[in-house]
């Protein structure tokens, strides 16, 4: 018993080259926030963000000691805790419409005490342990229907509604996005996948004309022309745009990006830290970034393949399916090649619930390698 | 531990990680070519426009040159005025915005028209809402002063000037001036070097807009870093972005200097008093300069130019275009007329030089001419008539005799070479050419019938002869000063705003009319004859003292009322115009004088009191002119 529960004295088990890597996204998360904040330096109502690189390392601090407590315990725990976690990260989500504080139109948040924290960033790994127990318990060999996949993407779906109410696109995606990658490991019918591409189209088309907010479509619209209307949705994404491409080969320095330096980037702490970022270090320092993120994409599914149960390949797998998902969809929307939907760069943007539950995640790949 | 998991078979995956991974490199590959192109392939054009996005540029607005007549009186200059802006994000709606209103006295519907556009443009949010709006155009000035001295009271309210066009003598002279206009999206779309920006105003119409070029300067500009860098940063950001080139001062307009003169263009209008319609241009036959050039009825480009607001300027134009007088039409040049018995001296001419006529041979005029089937009627009956009396009484018959005899094209040709059915290159408003009809003309226009009677026609100054008013007067003018044809002139000279000259424009001579002296004297002599003679046209209503000689004209009109005309206005269409065409002094001329008195009836009556005034006012004003440089030099 002892064996599985405190493998932790292994030291060499730790998966080094993971850690490295994500400290090392996590720095220059820091630096680029530090310059990104800058521009809020006596800016009047926004000056309080001025400060905040330092609140993100002490959040990175949390999230690694959090990572490291989640790699010490043995993933196959969770697979026992999973619904219980699900459960109770339902509830959470719900207390959202009750004690939510409303920030820009939408309701995300809850407070508790001095912080406040989103409930739906932490539902992220918990959608990824119940739909990984689900895969767990069905080791059948013939390849899955349509039918077979109603109870996982259930899993997802719960959460999706709950956050689709408060409205968050973004997050919204990504459970859905991440239980689909996890379905994909294992053997499906080619014409499950088929229909399930017309309902989608289909469900896609009913959520547009019945489901969606006026401010969301018109993301989606100005996503699709931008030019149109330059005044209002599409302009932040334009700014982000000329941010990037200012950056030229080299970049325009560290804390020498004008479209940051003179405020033209919305929310470059949060939702565009890319855009500063690819601004002050250019083609070179972006090439880098990504280079690291495909690594961490690329590296977890090694370790999913060689967990050596079903349930740690397909947490690994999802764990790593959130943080490649919301990298894609970030990156995309900074660069314009994917609609503005509002996620975080994970280790990079700021925020403590994003933070926590990108090194949960990391944490539970890291228990799956350390028991391989 | 019972309660762990079994280890599951974990074989099914296998093959499936090839393509999570292949999906995962895909992605980023993507992403990395996407850069590429952004950062490499378009990073200049990203770069210029982040560049656009942090240097600001105040435009520096240079003042327009000012027009003025002969003698140095301003007829177009700026009158200093000011716009009211707001900044929507700025502003504060429950405080602020009440107070602006009741310093600029808007009225309730207006003011909420105002607050309804600023609230959206708020709500629309980018960068529109940090710019200013215009609230009103050319406020007074105690509103200027009251937002002025309270400024910090009104938050994101900016007074700006803005110079307005302004004409002293509204009205007159009008139509060679121009106004002014805001410039429209087509000459911004075709003109991008041209260096106007949306919401710039240039010249319509007459000198303003023909000498655009001169008068309107170059504007400079200050570029400067966004207000938003922090101040450690300006002086280096200046150095990176702007270089030693972010300051270039406005150069001020050309002033320009017409030939026209004031005293004597109100004297045309003061004559034309009690006439609808019609066109006075007096030229000076030495040098074929306009010292007055009048259009009845005329417009105020005060009204137009601007300086009351857009709605303003399109309820005034909407009130000139449903006048069925077009007021906005400059008969001295845009529009040709039939020009009646005033085109009598170049038919006798043209009969002289042929030969066809000889000066003392004599007519019969029983009242008019049988020509074929037709009978040509004359003005009355003049019995026996030679050249002089034909001119002097203006009689049709003699007229027609001469018809019946001349090739029409032996007409034309002496026409064309007084500079008819051609521009006259005057340079200001479009020309109406007028019309020397030929024999090929008409053989094109009636499909091969020519007919002798066009003949006789043409030699009354009727049938297909169209001629412009400044055509006419120009002709004149070499009639008068033995066959020297001007261009005719109304821009003298160009002058810095400090009243150097940069450019002064010497009298152009368009053409040597070769046209024998004893014939030319024996036309003079009639035309003389016309006022002076007991019989002459403009005998009954010359003036004393009035020195003036010339021809009258009473053209017959084969246009149709405009549509939807009342009876009054039909008749009024229907009626003859009345012409005199002359010079003065007799014997040494110096100036040439048109009328035409639009649908005024006979030319003897009706436009030859006008050209009497005008020519006594000419008279007098040279008098006291010579009287003041005397007395000048004698002190």
């Amino acid at each position: 018993m002892a064996r599985h529960t405190v493998s932790f004295r292994g030291g060499p088990h730790i998966d080094m080259w993971l850690l490295i890597v994500v400290v090392l996204i996590a720095s220059i998360g820091v630096i680029n926030l530090y310059s990104a904040t800058s521009a809020y330096v006596g800016a009047g109502h926004r000056a309080g963000l001025a400060d905040i690189y330092v609140t993100q390392i002490y959040w990175i601090v949390v999230g690694l000691l959090l990572a490291m407590l989640v790699a010490a315990i043995d993933y196959r725990h969770f697979e026992r805790l999973a619904p219980i976690l699900y459960v109770g990260g339902i509830l959470v989500l719900m207390l959202v419409f009750v004690l939510a504080t409303d920030v820009r139109g939408s309701a995300r948040w809850i407070r508790l005490g001095s912080f406040t924290f989103q409930p739906s960033e932490f539902m992220k790994p918990l959608v990824v342990l119940m739909v990984a127990r689900h895969i767990h318990g069905d080791h059948r060999t013939e390849a899955r229907s349509l039918v077979d996949m109603v109870v996982p993407l259930a899993y997802a779906a719960v959460p999706t509604a709950a956050v689709m109410m408060q409205p968050d696109l973004g997050t919204s995606l990504i459970y859905v996005l991440t239980t689909l990658s996890m379905l994909m490991i294992t053997r499906i019918r080619a014409t499950a996948i088929l229909t399930g591409i017309g309902l989608t189209a289909t469900t896609s088309y009913l959520l547009w004309e019945f489901g969606m907010r006026e401010y969301q479509k018109n993301r989606i619209r100005s996503f699709l022309d931008p030019e149109a209307d330059k005044a209002d949705t599409a302009w932040h994404a334009l700014q982000a745009q000329t941010a990037i491409g200012n950056g030229g080969v080299v970049g325009e320095g560290f804390m020498q990006g004008t479209q940051n330096q003179f405020g033209f980037l919305p929310d470059q702490h949060s939702d565009f830290p890319f855009a500063v970022f690819a601004e002050e270090f250019g083609f070179l320092g972006c090439l880098v970034l990504l280079v690291l993120y495909c690594f961490l994409a690329l590296w977890t599914i090694r370790i999913a393949s060689q967990a050596k149960d079903r349930f740690g390949a397909a947490v690994a797998v999802g764990a790593g399916g959130v943080i490649f998902w919301q990298a894609t969809f970030n990156l995309g929307m900074s660069m314009g090649l994917l609609p503005v939907v509002g996620v975080t760069l994970p280790l990079f943007s700021y925020g403590g619930s994003s933070l926590l539950t990108m090194l949960i995640c990391l944490g539970l790949v890291m228990s799956v390698s350390m028991r391989n | 531990m019972a309660t762990l998991i079994q280890r599951s078979d974990v074989g099914e995956f296998r093959k499936r990680y090839r393509w999570l991974r292949l999906f995962v490199v895909f992605a980023f590959l993507a992403m990395a070519v996407r850069l590429f192109v952004l950062q490499v392939i378009e990073g200049d054009v990203h770069d210029a426009q982040a560049r656009r996005n942090i240097i600001g540029e105040t435009r520096l607005a240079t003042t327009r040159g000012v027009i003025r007549d002969g003698l140095g009186r301003v007829l177009a200059s700026n009158r200093p005025a000011y716009d009211v802006h707001v900044v929507p994000s700025q502003i504060n709606l429950e405080e602020t915005w009440p107070r602006i209103a009741q310093v600029m006295q808007l009225d309730a519907e207006t003011e909420k028209r105002l607050l309804e556009r600023i609230k959206g443009i708020i709500q629309k949010g980018g960068p529109r809402a940090d710019q200013s709006t215009l609230l009103s155009v050319d406020v007074s000035r105690d509103v200027v002063a009251t937002l002025e001295t309270h400024r910090g009271d009104f938050r994101g309210v900016r007074v700006s000037p803005a110079p307005v066009r302004s004409y002293p003598y509204g009205e007159l002279g009008a139509h060679m001036l121009g106004y002014m206009r805001e410039v429209d999206a087509e000459i911004l779309a075709e003109q991008p070097d041209a260096g106007y920006r949306a919401g710039d105003r240039l010249g319509a119409v007459g000198v303003e807009h023909r000498w655009e070029s001169y008068l309107r300067g170059q504007r400079g500009f200050q570029r400067f870093i966004s207000k938003k860098a922090r101040r450690e940063h300006v002086e280096a950001l200046q150095k990176r972005y702007l270089g030693g080139d972010h300051l270039e001062d406005p150069t001020p307009g050309r002033d320009i200097s017409l030939t026209l003169d004031v005293d004597l263009m109100r004297s045309a209008s003061d004559a034309m008093r009690g006439h609808l319609a019609g066109a006075v241009v007096v030229v000076d036959v030495r040098s074929g300069r306009l010292l007055a050039a009048l259009s009845k009825p005329s417009f105020d480009p005060n009204a137009v130019s601007g300086g009351s607001g857009k709605e303003a300027v399109r309820e005034a134009f909407n009130r000139y275009y449903s006048d069925p007088l077009k007021p906005t039409l400059d008969r001295t040049i845009s529009a040709a007329y039939p020009p009646g018995s005033t085109y009598k001296p170049f038919s006798a001419l043209a009969g002289l030089e042929g030969g066809l006529l000889d000066p003392f041979g004599r007519v019969d005029c029983r009242g008019g001419y049988e020509y074929g089937k037709r009978y040509f009627r004359c003005t009355g009956v003049h019995r026996n008539v030679n050249l002089h009396d034909a001119l002097v009484q203006s009689c049709n018959t003699y007229f027609y005799e001469l018809g019946s005899r001349i090739q029409i094209d032996s007409l034309a040709e002496v026409g064309s070479r007084f500079g008819f059915g051609a521009a006259t290159g005057i340079g200001v408003n479009p020309e109406a050419r007028g019309r020397m009809p030929t024999r090929a003309w008409y053989t094109r226009r009636y499909k091969g019938a020519f007919r002798g009677g066009f003949t006789l026609l043409a030699a009354i100054g009727q049938g297909a002869t169209t001629v412009n008013v400044v055509q006419l007067a120009l002709a004149y003018a070499a009639l008068a000063n033995g066959g020297t044809l001007y261009r005719p002139q109304v821009v003298r000279s160009i002058e810095t705003a400090d009243g150097t000259v940069v450019q002064d424009f010497p009298p152009r001579v368009r053409r040597l009319v070769d046209v024998e002296p004893r014939h030319l004297n024996r036309l003079l002599t009639g035309l003389a004859g016309v006022v002076s003679d007991r019989d002459g046209t403009a005998y009954a209503e010359r003036l004393e003292g009035v020195d003036l000689a010339g021809k009258t004209g009473t053209a017959q009109v084969s246009q149709l009322a405009p549509r939807g005309s009342d009876q009054a206005q039909v008749q009024y269409f229907h009626r003859d115009h009345a012409w005199f065409a002359g010079y003065s002094p007799v014997q040494s001329p110096e100036i040439a004088v048109v009328v035409l008195v639009e649908h005024g009836g006979g030319g003897g009556k009706n436009a030859v009191p006008v050209a009497m005034k005008v020519v006594a006012d000419w008279q007098r004003l040279k008098a006291e002119r010579l009287g003041r440089k005397a007395e000048a030099q004698d002190e």
